[in-house]
């Protein structure tokens, strides 16, 4: 499976770590492709503090759902994908690009479950090769 | 299996998944198959409704056979061996 995670917003990293439990459950093997938005919310200073990332589509609904999530006992996305990535073949690949536009430059600006930095071509590589294909 | 063979199970494994939402109890299952052997029987505790359509499906496709589902009050017992 390959997964394009474009959006820094929580709601949607957190669908993103719901989904990659799914898939290390499934033993699947997966590559995360982070692009724009989403590596400013993978920089290291920025991926832990939820006050630092959006609710993008609905920012008045950020508390009532940040409550929620603490409510029904849900870990933070960060944790999903670090559980996912001891259950099954998890990669975590950050765009260049998106990384040198929201000021991280090596492989150390992000959290410790990035893998690398990678090219727009190593993406649709994966994606031709994949069976399953999410863009969040 | 009939509810009361699912009372008279002995399982070799018991996860208590309850009071997390989904995927916990999911991944408390994935995280327990391994610590039995074929042929013996996981039990999980959830309080997550997802959790008794999600079991079996999962078992299924990963080659275990799923059992039952058993209510208590307030939480539910779902069986499968490995």
């Amino acid at each position: 499976m390959t997964l394009a995670l474009f959006s820094g917003s929580i709601d949607k990293l957190t669908a993103a770590g719901i989904i990659l439990s799914g898939a290390a459950a499934d033993d699947m093997d997966v590559d995360v492709f982070v692009l724009l938005q989403a590596a400013r919310a993978f920089r290291k200073d920025i991926a832990y503090d939820t006050d630092k990332l959006s609710m993008a589509e609905n920012p008045h609904l950020k508390a009532e759902f940040m409550e929620s999530l603490e409510k029904l006992n849900v870990q933070p996305w960060t944790t999903f994908l670090k559980e996912a990535r001891e259950l099954t073949n998890v990669k975590i690949h950050i765009c260049g690009l998106a990384g040198k536009i929201w000021g991280g430059d090596k492989l150390e600006d992000f959290i410790d479950t990035a893998d690398d930095i990678c090219g727009i071509s190593e993406y649709i590589t994966a994606a031709q090769e994949a069976d399953v294909h999410l863009f969040i | 299996m009939t509810t009361d063979e699912l009372k008279n199970l002995v399982a070799d494994n018991s996860v208590d998944a309850r009071g997390t939402a989904c995927p916990g109890p999911l991944l408390a299952a994935k995280k327990a198959i391994g610590s039995i052997k074929t042929g013996e029987i996981l039990e999980i505790l959830s309080t997550d409704e997802g959790t008794k359509r999600d079991i079996p499906k999962w078992a299924g496709k990963k080659g275990h056979e799923f059992l039952g589902t058993l209510e208590e009050s307030g939480y539910f017992k779902i069986y499968m061996k490995k």
